[in-house]
């Protein structure tokens, strides 16, 4: 399904997109100047938190219409993926978006490290959370590109941002208690099973709540939902058609 | 070069395809005809890969693909040069058309095609219906096809584009190339192709070589191939 050709092509064209897409460009320097902001009117520290939690979202947003828009404009009807290799394409999708907001969330790590560094404030377990952080990254990926099967547009991000604004309403009623799923999260004693599946439900939708100085046995569950969500991508990739009866 | 075999296709409850079957040799233009909904897209769109049989199958000698869909369709965000320097391979140089060779063969295409080359600057979404479809051609032609495949060649083309048309289909026959078209103009179809094959509901009632065409125009005393499509066809 995939070789270096269609994976040159797919950088193309994913890279023209971006590029002619504005609100791509503003949404990728949002998210630098609201940290920055941050850092300069509370503290580095305040910052910090909120760029390893928020960093996995640059490959979300990054990873609008995957699939569905391309099928619907008919735009994949086109030479340029006879013989099949509009699948490849697709496939192709998925890793070329990945390693573009890799890069770019690289360079902000950079960035944000050397600004640590020259506050005194930055500390080698950053290099986890960063690794963390990019687990999560890749998983949303996976996520949109799967639920960009069935989504067009920005559908499948709006979905994900949906569950997880639902997930962190219903996370204000447990904060309110004494303890909450966040607090068992911290301390990694959950006192049952429930709890514990619940915040395991939690990380399917919000798995920025795995990136911390110290991993959990919850990064196995992203890890582990990234292949799942890899494998059945794939699976609807290798049974995908073009325009079914469209014409005669 | 190609081969189809007892091709079936369905789409849930419709049998778009049932029994298609047909050769067709190098060097030669070959015209699918039939009636609305017979199964012709389908055909090709199995024939290039798009769509899957459910039963049959298709080969298709090794070369280059070229391609135009009854409706094209391309990624709005590009322009024409951009789209044409996608389909070249990366050896080929800069992707966005800047080399010399490049260029000459798209400004040589183009004139065949009564194409104007400025319109590469812009979008084709910003093309007419016409010169969308000659856009379509340009990209399929310039990379140099060993088989042509075209659904509906003539739509919303004026007539001296179907002419210059006509005249690219004889050129890749004279170059040994495969040309497969679709289409419903039966009398240009008769102009042009060596083989025609019939599909209605979704099977192949005909497939003939064009001398076996004016036998069959003989024994059925038809003046024309429309005349002949329709005795074919039936009630």
């Amino acid at each position: 399904m995939l070789d270096a050709d269609i994976l040159a092509l797919t950088r193309r064209v994913t890279a023209r997109r971006a590029l002619a897409s504005p609100a791509a460009v503003a949404a990728g320097l949002a998210f630098p100047a609201f940290i920055a902001w941050v850092g300069l009117a509370d503290s580095y520290g305040a910052a910090e938190k909120l760029f390893y939690f928020l960093l996995p979202h640059v490959f979300l947003v990054a990873a609008q219409d995957m699939a569905r828009t391309d099928i619907e404009s008919g735009a994949l009807e086109n030479v340029l993926f006879a013989g099949g290799r509009f699948r490849g394409y697709l496939a192709a999708k998925g890793p070329v978006v990945a390693a573009a907001a890799a890069a770019y969330a690289s360079v902000l790590f950079g960035l944000f490290a050397a600004w640590g560094l020259a506050a005194g404030a930055c500390r080698p377990d950053v290099v986890v959370r960063f690794g963390l952080a990019l687990l999560a990254g890749l998983y949303y990926v996976a996520l949109a590109g799967l639920l960009g099967h069935f989504l067009r547009g920005g559908a499948n991000v709006l979905t994900v941002l949906l569950a997880q604004a639902a997930a962190l309403l219903a996370l204000l009623f447990t904060a309110s208690s004494r303890t909450g799923l966040l607090d068992y999260a911290a301390t990694g004693r959950f006192p049952g099973a429930g709890a514990k599946a619940l915040f395991a439900g939690l990380v399917a939708v919000l798995p920025n709540v795995t990136v911390s100085a110290r991993p959990t046995p919850f990064v196995a569950e992203v890890a582990a939902g990234l292949g799942l969500l890899a494998v059945l991508r794939w699976r609807l990739l290798r049974d995908l058609e073009l325009g079914g009866r469209r014409g005669s | 070069m190609i081969e189809a075999r007892r091709l079936a296709k369905r789409f849930g409850p419709v049998e778009a395809l049932r029994d298609v079957s047909f050769k067709t040799a190098r060097g030669t233009i070959t015209a699918v005809l039939g009636e609305n909904g017979a199964g012709k897209t389908t055909t090709l769109k199995v024939v290039l890969g798009f769509l899957r049989p459910d039963a049959g199958a298709v080969s298709v000698a090794p070369g280059r693909i070229g391609y135009v869909p009854d409706r094209p369709a391309f990624f709005p965000w590009l322009d024409g040069w951009t789209l044409l320097g996608l389909g070249r391979s990366p050896a080929g140089g800069a992707e966005s058309g800047n080399g010399r060779e490049f260029r000459a063969r798209v400004q040589a295409v183009s004139r065949e095609l009564h194409f104007d080359p400025g319109l590469l600057r812009r979008r084709p979404a910003s093309y007419s219906a016409g010169d969308a479809r000659k856009f379509a051609y340009l990209q399929s032609l310039v990379p140099g096809p060993d088989l042509f495949v075209v659904d509906e060649p003539y739509a919303s083309l004026d007539p001296p584009s179907v002419k210059a048309v006509r005249d690219v289909f004889a050129g890749l026959r004279e170059a040994g190339k495969t040309v497969l078209l679709s289409s419903h103009m039966l009398a240009e179809m008769e102009r042009i192709a060596d083989g025609f094959v019939v599909i209605r509901r979704g099977a192949t009632i005909a497939h003939a070589g064009l001398r076996e065409w004016r036998l069959m125009r003989q024994s059925r005393a038809a003046p024309d191939l429309e005349t002949v499509f329709l005795r074919l066809g039936g009630p």
